[in-house]
């Protein structure tokens, strides 16, 4: 995610506070001193805060990425387990000889019967207009392998959606306290010449 | 996150990360409900189908496996519907137990939060 902010922030001066990226997604900075964090910037509060929002729908937009991302996964997975569970239907009709008789879709609200005879083999669509006959173990192993390669993404993407949500409250909360040191000093600004006069 | 009135509280890195496991676990919660939604749902589909089973005459039921509906005699199909049955209500304890725990967790970042933050910090539903 290419930094558009003028100003590249070398962090130097925040204590061991987090990881500084994570798979592309930037990490947000804690500010230990709203004051020194200023300085360090060079700006103003108002581009401070512009600079922080710009942050923060950047990362909103990365998140947008990121579920549709897991949606996608979340539906391929249910779909596997359907295809595992009729392989090894078909592998467990193997043995007694008889057919097995399945109704089957052949339009929208159109069914037909079908008598599966007993076979060694499947075939799987892998996508891409392919599909390729494989024995019954052979499947059954590729599909347990996609299965797992599913849920391991999920995982990870779960992990990333995590990082990238503490991103945003670390730079949701420095906006406020941006917000609140300024309005503090304005107050402060106020008071005193309100005494002298 | 709301904005206080310029108070001067600090915000030091573990108060960040405890806002952050807050969110974390407030998202997590919301994700579990959805989830438990679906299992129990799921569990009532179940107990409709064991029900209309055990009303019916037939001796093949035709059982939804993929795609397909394929020919299956009563009995097994009892027995698959038992099975799915345990699956879904396993789950359903494990994901009931981590709500628990999640909300147990919420509950003590609260008070750790409100006793520092008091009214600078809203940590509930809108």
């Amino acid at each position: 995610m290419a930094s558009s902010s003028a100003t590249t922030i070398a962090s130097p001066s925040s204590s061991g506070s987090g990881i500084t990226e994570r798979r592309g997604i930037p990490g947000a900075q804690f500010v230990e001193d709203v004051q020194t964090y200023l300085n360090q910037l060079g700006l103003d509060v108002t581009s401070a805060l512009a600079v922080l929002q710009e942050r923060l729908q950047q990362y909103k937009l990365v998140e947008m990425k990121l579920l549709a991302q897991q949606r996608d996964l979340q539906a391929k997975i249910p779909d596997i387990e359907k295809c595992l569970d009729v392989v090894a239907t078909l592998q467990a009709k193997k043995g007694t000889g008889e057919a097995l008789v399945a109704d089957f879709e052949v339009a929208e609200g159109i069914y037909s019967r079908a008598s599966i005879e007993d076979s060694d083999s499947v075939c799987l669509w892998l996508g891409a207009n392919v599909m390729l006959e494989y024995s019954c173990e052979e499947a059954t192993a590729l599909l347990q392998k996609n299965l797992d390669n599913a849920k391991a993404s999920l995982e990870v993407l779960v992990a990333d959606l995590q990082f990238l949500r503490d991103q945003v409250t670390i730079t949701q909360v420095t906006i406020a306290r941006v917000f609140n040191w300024d309005v503090h000093q304005r107050r402060m600004r106020l008071s005193p010449a309100v005494k002298d006069s | 996150m709301q904005q206080g009135g310029g108070s001067e509280t600090e915000v030091t890195w573990e108060d960040q990360q405890n806002i952050n496991k807050f969110g974390r676990l407030n998202n997590r919660f919301h994700e579990l409900e959805v989830e438990i939604k679906v299992a129990k749902e799921s569990n009532e589909n179940l107990e409709d189908a064991s029900n209309e089973l055990i009303l019916t005459d037939e001796d093949v039921v035709r059982f939804q496996i993929g795609e397909v509906f394929a020919h299956v005699s009563k009995d097994e199909v009892e027995a698959r519907i038992e099975q799915m049955k345990e699956v879904t209500t396993k789950n359903l304890e494990k994901l009931e137990e981590e709500k628990d725990s999640v909300v147990a967790q919420m509950a003590e970042l609260k008070k750790i939060l409100y006793g520092k933050f008091n009214d600078s910090i809203n940590l509930e539903e809108d």
